[in-house]
């Protein structure tokens, strides 16, 4: 048979029962377009997520924490405020490093305002925070050695927190309250066209020595640095629980050092696993459109037994039946393809559009939903096209 | 040049079996018109479709044109039913969703023949059963008769040195029926071997050769010159 007259026989016998074929590649469809939208939706906000963090800090950034996975928080011991200096002074391959005490919800207000107050992250550090953590001012100056060893009543804002708070007005030099502690503004960040920004998640820098006043508590969460070079990295981060460890040679503490690119790589493989599971939750989808697929067939194999005896009786050989019956779930699956790449890219670039991140439905993604729908469609029409082919021509001409 | 010897067909196994056809052996020349007559369940239908090569035999040997059936592939028996025979049944079974030129083309589309020649051959056999002014009409449009001319057209398509009928008048009013009987009448003038299953004597007559079945196995013969 030629690959046109098969072409033809297929379109025509699909046509025959237009609103059973319609049925089945809306299963097709409904799976293949849940397959494209979950995987390009999950690489968009895997970059996203990957981009955003790379922000945070430059690729020399590494933190030291306790181990939280051990169940371990840190007390006012685990971390002194010399260890920074310290570490910095005494480990050659260590840049720059700051203390950080934390609290992830603080409220802010202008002085004589009666709107509600501002939430925000507060963090409390040292002049070295800004390096290790990318940060950039748009106007003012960050901490100082000073603030910090006068407890100075001072905070840097970022360009979210300014504009909320202040608007089009000048923020430096003016007062917020935090958490009811009178503070003077002395710099703010340049704005990051960020996650966290759209996420409404606004940071505030104070000195280390004003926020454990504020925060009532000396309690230091985590030192932050920077190696000299992304090759000191790891030198720095072993230096660092080195001297910590010597430093608190009674501290049952775990001190445990995390560079950014651990952080990636654990972000990312996180965020590749709810992608898997997401994508395997829609290949469910995919394999249900299949079966789908596979039912028709086997319906049309049953009604059509006849009529594919009088073919076989006509001179038909077994692969032309099989070529006809594979080639129907074949076409159903690829129409099915073509309208689940549609919606399922449109779905992902909605959602990457309104999500503001970049649109990642590559033509690979479209050209492997077209490879995989084939596959369904010659794995699903497989068994009803074979058992067609099987079939004797005098009985099923018998057949009524 | 047909040659069978001690065919049977068993359908069934064990206690359940059935034995349609028992130890037939007869020999069909190029160029005769056999007819084969019989009550029903007398085997005839299934000895028309072990002919044909619709289906197997369950012993018993089967020569056509010297070459032994039973050594052939499906795909052999596939090509040899597409060259060598043509089918006309009784229902005709034509498919509805086609016009009548393509009815009569799909032996040629199995065959791979290419388009152009397909439609010639099949404008020229419409024509020749007297379709000519039926070439556009779907199967349902088409009286009884008129259907069983299109499927004697689709028999003829591949020029098929044998036709094999399964009750091709049984459908058919006696004017309809003797159309069709005319017809197989011209082309076994034209030296093709026509062999037509029948319960009724007046359509059995047009053939040379009668061939009685009853319970599976060849009981008598009456020829005709």
């Amino acid at each position: 048979m030629k690959l046109d007259d098969l072409t033809q026989i297929v379109g025509d016998n699909l046509f025959a029962h237009r609103l059973r074929a319609l049925l089945t590649i809306v299963g097709i469809t409904i799976g293949i377009a849940a397959v494209i939208a979950v995987v390009a939706i999950g690489q968009g906000g895997r970059a996203v997520i990957l981009s955003e963090i790379e922000t945070l800090g430059s690729d020399r950034f590494f933190s030291i924490t306790v181990d939280t996975s051990r169940g371990e928080a840190p007390t006012v011991d685990t971390f002194r405020m010399e260890d920074a200096s310290l570490i910095k002074e005494l480990s050659p391959a260590v840049e720059e490093m700051a203390p950080v005490s934390y609290s992830s919800i603080v409220d802010l207000r202008l002085p004589e305002s009666l709107e509600k107050p501002v939430m925000a992250s507060l963090i409390g550090t040292t002049p070295d925070y800004a390096p290790a953590g990318n940060l950039a001012l748009e106007s003012g100056r960050f901490l100082s050695s000073a603030d910090v060893s006068s407890h100075a009543r001072v905070v840097v804002l970022d360009a979210g927190l300014a504009k909320t708070l202040f608007g089009d007005a000048e923020p430096l030099g003016r007062q917020v309250f935090v958490q009811d502690n009178p503070a003077t503004v002395i710099g703010v960040l340049q704005e990051q066209s960020t996650l966290l920004g759209s996420m409404n998640l606004h940071y505030t820098y104070l000195p280390i020595t004003f926020a454990q006043d504020i925060l009532n508590s000396q309690v230091i969460y985590e030192l932050v640095g920077v190696a000299i070079s992304k090759e000191a990295l790891p030198q720095a981060m072993n230096d660092s629980i080195k001297i910590l460890n010597s430093r608190h040679f009674a501290s049952t503490i775990h001190y445990t050092a995390q560079s950014m690119e651990d952080t990636l790589s654990t972000v990312s493989k996180v965020t590749s696993v709810i992608t898997m599971v997401i994508g395997a939750v829609a290949a469910i989808a995919l394999v249900v459109g299949g079966v789908g697929v596979m039912n028709i067939m086997l319906v049309a194999v049953t009604e059509r037994t006849r009529e594919i005896g009088l073919l076989k009786a006509l001179g038909a050989r077994r692969r032309d039946i099989m070529q006809q019956f594979l080639g129907e779930a074949v076409a159903l699956c690829l129409v099915g393809g073509f309208f689940g790449v549609v919606l399922g890219a449109g779905g992902a670039l909605i959602v990457a559009h309104f999500a503001h991140w970049p649109p990642l439905v590559s033509g690979w993604t479209i050209l492997l939903a077209f490879g995989f729908s084939a596959a369904v469609g010659l794995f699903f029409g497989i068994y009803p096209a074979s058992r067609a082919a099987a079939l004797s021509p005098a009985e099923a001409l018998r057949h009524l | 040049m047909i040659s069978i010897s001690e065919l049977s067909k068993t359908y069934g196994a064990g206690e359940a079996s059935v034995a349609a056809l028992s130890g037939v052996s007869l020999e069909i020349g190029d160029g005769e018109f056999v007819s084969i007559m019989g009550p029903s369940g007398s085997g005839k239908s299934t000895f028309l479709s072990l002919l044909g090569c619709l289906e197997r035999p369950s012993s018993g040997q089967y020569l056509v044109d010297g070459r032994d059936t039973g050594a052939l592939s499906d795909d052999e028996l596939a090509f040899l039913r597409a060259l060598k025979f043509g089918f006309v049944f009784q229902a005709y079974n034509l498919m509805p969703r086609y016009g009548t030129m393509r009815n009569v083309e799909l032996p040629l589309i199995y065959a791979g023949v290419g388009r152009r020649e397909r439609a010639g051959r099949a404008e020229d056999l419409l024509r020749r059963v007297g379709l000519g002014h039926r070439l556009r009409h779907k199967p349902t449009e088409l009286s009884g008769g008129e259907q069983q001319r299109v499927a004697i057209a689709r028999a003829l398509v591949n020029d098929p040195a044998v036709i094999l009928a399964d009750e091709p008048t049984g459908n058919l009013d006696s004017k309809a029926g003797q159309d069709v009987m005319a017809i197989f009448r011209e082309l076994n003038a034209e030296g093709r071997t026509i062999i037509l299953v029948t319960h009724e004597l007046k359509i059995a007559r047009y053939a040379g050769r009668m061939l009685h079945f009853l319970d599976g196995r060849l009981v008598g013969e009456e020829v005709h010159p």
